[in-house]
C-alpha cells in the first residue's frame, strides 16, 4: 500500500543547499518569491560547500577585472562564455563584500586587510580564505529570516515533467522525494526549479558523499542537455598515508607546500619551472603518476617550508580534526608524508547542464547551478577558489531568473495519476525480496571502476569500453536490488544516478577522439583544433544524442591566437615534452 | 577498537540531538528508549567531524585509523614503494 502524497506549492523550488541553493533562495526570496529549499541533509551541515577547504576568488574593487578576466579565459582555453567570466568576477566581488559584512572569518594580514594569494593555476587572479562552514551557517540564518521553506533530510528522486514524459518536450513542474526519516512522499509543485545539486562524484571515494551528481542525473533523464560530460575526469590530493585525509591540497600549496619524490627531487621543477606545483591540477596528477610509473615514487608532500600562517591558519579555519598535527601521523613541519591523487569522477564546474547567463537550462522551467551546471566562465581550467565563487554568483543569478519568471508564470499541475506513478517507482525498492547485492555493494562497484590514478589518467576506447561495462552492470543490477530501509532507499537512488552518470561520462570519454587539457586518450593523444567546442549530449529516450557547438562570439573580448594542436599537456608529461603555458 | 570511525560515549551524552542533526550522512539517531544519541549507520560515517564540532559534551571521538575500503592507494600495487 503506497502512502499519502503531500503536495506543497511554491514560486520557486530549489533542490540542494549548498551556496548554490542558499545564495538562489537568498536571491529569489529577496524578490518577493515564494521558495522552498529542499536537502537530503540538513541545510549548512551538507555538501561540498560545508566541506571545502575555504578558497575562494578574491576581487576587491581596486582590481583591473580584465587582467583576471583575461587570465580566466586564457588558461581555460577560451572554452568558455566570456561573458560569464565578467559575470562571474563582478558577482563574486559583491558576495566578498557580504561575507565581510556578515562577519565571516577570514584570514587576514597584521594591518587587518584580506589576506590574498595567487589562486593555484594562476598569477594574476588572487585568492582569499574564509571558514565555509561559518558562511554556511550565517545563509541558513539569513534565508530562515526570509521566510524560505527548509525541508531537511527529505532526498529527491525525480523532475516533474508538464508532458510526463521522460525525455519531455514540456516544461519541468516540481520535483518529487521523500522524508529519509518517515518516507513522507512529497511532490514540491513549481513555477520554477532550480538544480544545485552539488557535483558529479562516486560515493565514498571523495567524502563528501551527498553528492552523487542526482541532479545531473535527473534533469538528463527529463531531457536535460549537458556538456563537457568526458571533463568530468578530476581529482585532487587528497589521501595521506595511503588511508588519511589530506585537508585542501590548494591551500596547501598557496602556503608554500611542495612535491618531491623518493629522491628528494621536486618533480614539477622539470614541468613548469613558474608555477610548479601550483600549475593545472591535471598537470601535477600527470607527473605525479610519470613518478610513479618511472619507479620514483612514494611521491611526498613537503610541508617543511610552508609560511607559518599555513599552521595558524590550519587550526582557527579548519575543522577541528585536522590530521596533520593530530599527532596520529609524523610531525609534517619536519617530515614529507607520502600523499597520493585520486582520478576519477569528480567535477566542479568542468562539466554538467549547460545554462545561460540567467542560469536557464533548455528544459523550460528548470534552471541550475553550482557544480551540478557547467561553469562557463572558466573553460577547461578553473583556478582555485573559482568553484564556490561560481556557485555563489551562479546561484544568485538562477534565484533572480526563477523569482522574475515565475511572476509571469501560472503554476502548471502534474497529469492525473502521474506523481502516484513516481512515488510507486521511488518506493519500489522497499518491497523488493532482497537479491545478491546491496545498494552499498552496488556503490563499493562503482567506486571500483575508479581504481588506480594510473589507469584513470590513462584513458583509450579499450578502458572505457571496461568501464562503461562496470557502470552497466550496476545499472542493470538496480531492478533486483531491494532497499533495507530508508536509510538504504536514498543508497539506491543514488547508486542509480551514478551509474547513470557514469556511462555517460564514459560514452562522452569515448565519443571524443582527441586529448585535451586534463582529458587524455592513449590512443588519440593529439588535442584536434576541431574540438575546440561545448560537447552537449542528451537522452533520446533510447540513447545518447551527441552534438558539437561553438563557442559565442558575443561578448568575447579575448581571441586566441591560434588553436592548439599536438600532443595534449598529459601526454605531453607523460613523455616529458611538456611545454607550460607561457606566463601572463 | 570499534568497526566504524564514529563512537558516542552514552555515559556524557545528554541527548541533546545536535549531532543528529550535523550529520550529512545519517549516521546518527536518537535512540527513543535511552533518549540519548546512537550510531545507527555507523558504516556511512565520512569522517567530516560535524558532529563531533557541534557536540556540547564531547562525547563523540572519531578514530582515524579506519581505512575506507572505496579507497584505492597506488602504493598497494605490486611494486608498490611504500
Ligand atoms: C573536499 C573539497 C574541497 C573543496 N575545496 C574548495 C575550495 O577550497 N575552493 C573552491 O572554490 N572550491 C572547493 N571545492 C569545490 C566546491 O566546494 C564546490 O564546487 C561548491 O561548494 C559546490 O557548491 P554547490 O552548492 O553547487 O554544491 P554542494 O555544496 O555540494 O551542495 C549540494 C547539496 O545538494 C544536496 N543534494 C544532492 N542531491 C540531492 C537530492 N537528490 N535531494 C536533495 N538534496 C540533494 C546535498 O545534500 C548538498 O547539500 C571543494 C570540494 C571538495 C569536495
Ligand atoms: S563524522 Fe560526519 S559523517 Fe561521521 S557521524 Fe559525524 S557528522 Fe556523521
Ligand atoms: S550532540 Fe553530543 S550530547 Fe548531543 S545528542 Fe549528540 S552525542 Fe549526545
Amino acid at each position: 500500500m503506497p502512502g499519502s502524497i503531500e503536495v506543497l506549492h511554491t514560486d520557486v523550488l530549489v533542490i540542494g543547499g549548498g551556496f548554490a541553493g542558499t545564495w538562489a533562495s537568498l536571491r529569489a526570496a529577496d524578490l518577493g518569491a515564494s521558495v522552498t529549499l529542499v536537502d537530503k541533509a540538513y541545510v549548512s551541515k551538507s555538501g561540498a560547500s560545508t566541506m571545502s577547504g575555504g578558497i575562494t576568488t578574491c576581487p576587491l574593487d581596486t582590481d583591473d577585472m580584465d587582467l583576471w578576466a583575461r587570465e580566466f579565459i586564457e588558461r581555460g582555453d577560451y572554452m568558455c562564455d566570456q561573458r560569464w567570466t565578467y559575470q562571474l568576477l563582478e558577482g563574486q566581488r559583491e558576495r566578498v563584500k557580504d561575507y565581510v559584512r556578515w562577519g565571516v572569518p577570514i584570514s587576514r594580514a597584521e594591518d587587518g586587510s584580506i589576506r590574498r594569494f595567487a589562486s593555484r593555476g594562476m598569477i594574476d587572479v588572487r585568492g582569499m580564505q574564509y571558514q565555509p562552514k561559518a558562511a554556511m551557517i550565517e545563509l541558513r540564518r539569513r534565508i530562515v529570516a526570509r521566510g524560505v521553506r527548509i525541508l531537511d533530510r527529505v532526498h529527491i528522486t525525480e523532475l516533474v515533467t508538464a508532458d510526463g514524459q521522460w525525455p519531455s518536450n514540456g516544461a519541468i513542474i516540481g520535483a518529487v522525494g521523500f522524508n529519509i526519516y518517515t518516507g513522507q512522499f512529497v511532490f514540491i509543485n513549481a513555477k520554477r526549479t532550480i538544480v544545485a545539486t552539488g557535483m558529479i562524484a562516486m560515493k565514498g571515494t571523495h567524502r563528501v558523499d551527498n553528492d552523487t551528481g542526482d541532479g545531473v542525473a535527473m534533469a538528463f533523464r527529463a531531457g536535460g542537455r549537458l556538456v563537457d560530460m568526458e571533463f568530468t575526469f578530476g581529482g585532487t590530493f587528497n589521501v595521506l598515508m595511503k588511508k588519511f585525509d589530506f585537508p585542501s591540497y590548494n591551500v596547501a600549496v598557496a602556503h608554500g607546500a611542495r612535491l618531491i619524490n623518493a629522491r628528494g627531487e621536486r618533480f614539477m621543477e622539470q614541468h613548469d619551472p613558474v608555477r610548479l606545483e601550483r600549475g593545472e591540477l591535471s598537470n601535477v596528477v600527470a607527473a605525479f603518476a610519470k613518478e610513479i610509473v618511472e619507479g620514483r615514487g612514494p611521491v611526498f608532500v613537503d610541508l617543511r617550508h610552508v609560511d607559518a600562517s599555513y599552521w595558524t591558519d590550519l587550526a582557527k579555519l579548519h575543522r577541528g580534526g585536522s590530521i596533520l598535527l593530530s599527532g596520529h601521523v609524523p610531525d609534517p613541519r619536519v617530515n614529507p608524508l607520502p600523499i597520493e591523487p585520486t582520478w576519477g569522477l569528480w567535477a566542479s564546474g568542468r562539466s554538467g547542464l549547460q545554462i545561460d547567463l540567467g542560469a536557464r537550462t533548455n528544459l523550460p522551467g528548470l534552471l541550475a547551478a553550482g557544480s551540478a551546471a557547467k561553469n562557463d566562465a572558466t573553460g577547461t581550467h578553473a583556478s582555485a577558489g573559482s568553484p564556490t565563487a561560481f556557485a555563489k554568483v551562479s546561484g544568485w543569478h538562477a534565484g533572480e531568473t526563477a523569482a522574475l519568471e515565475s511572476r509571469q508564470t501560472d503554476l502548471e499541475s502534474a497529469p492525473q495519476g502521474l506523481i502516484a506513478m513516481l512515488q510507486e517507482k521511488a518506493l519500489a525498492p522497499l518491497n523488493r525480496a532482497r537479491g545478491e547485492r546491496s545498494a552499498d555493494r552496488l556503490h563499493d562497484d562503482l567506486a571500483r571502476l575508479e581504481s588506480s590514478v594510473v589507469k584513470s589518467m590513462i584513458l583509450s576506447e579499450g578502458r572505457l569500453n571496461e568501464l562503461l561495462q562496470g557502470a552497466r552492470d550496476v545499472a542493470g543490477a538496480l531492478d533486483q536490488t531491494a532497499a533495507g530501509d530508508l536509510h538504504d532507499l536514498v543508497k539506491w537512488h543514488e547508486a542509480r544516478n551514478v551509474s547513470l552518470n557514469a556511462e555517460i561520462v564514459y560514452r562522452s570519454a569515448l565519443d571524443r577522439t582527441e586529448s585535451r587539457e586534463q582529458f587524455y586518450r592513449e590512443d588519440f593523444p593529439m588535442t584536434d583544433p576541431g574540438w575546440f567546442c561545448w560537447h552537449g549530449v542528451k537522452s533520446t529516450g533510447e540513447g545518447l544524442a551527441f552534438d558539437k557547438q561553438a563557442f559565442p562570439q558575443e561578448g568575447a573580448r579575448f581571441l586566441p591566437e591560434h588553436q592548439h594542436s599536438g600532443l595534449g599537456p598529459i601526454g605531453a608529461i607523460m613523455s616529458a615534452k611538456h611545454q607550460p603555458a607561457k606566463a601572463l | 577498537m570499534s568497526v566504524h570511525a564514529i563512537s558516542i560515549d552514552p555515559a556524557t551524552c545528554t541527548g541533546c540531538g545536535l549531532c543528529v542533526l550535523a550529520c550529512p550522512a545519517d549516521v546518527i539517531r536518537m535512540d527513543a528508549a535511552s533518549g540519548k544519541a546512537k550510531v545507527v549507520y555507523g558504516g556511512d560515517c565520512q569522517v567530516c567531524y560535524l558532529c563531533e564540532d557541534d557536540c556540547p559534551a564531547h562525547s563523540i571521538s572519531l578514530s582515524h585509523d579506519i581505512t575506507n575500503p572505496r579507497r584505492y592507494s597506488i602504493y598497494d600495487e605490486p611494486g608498490g614503494t611504500f
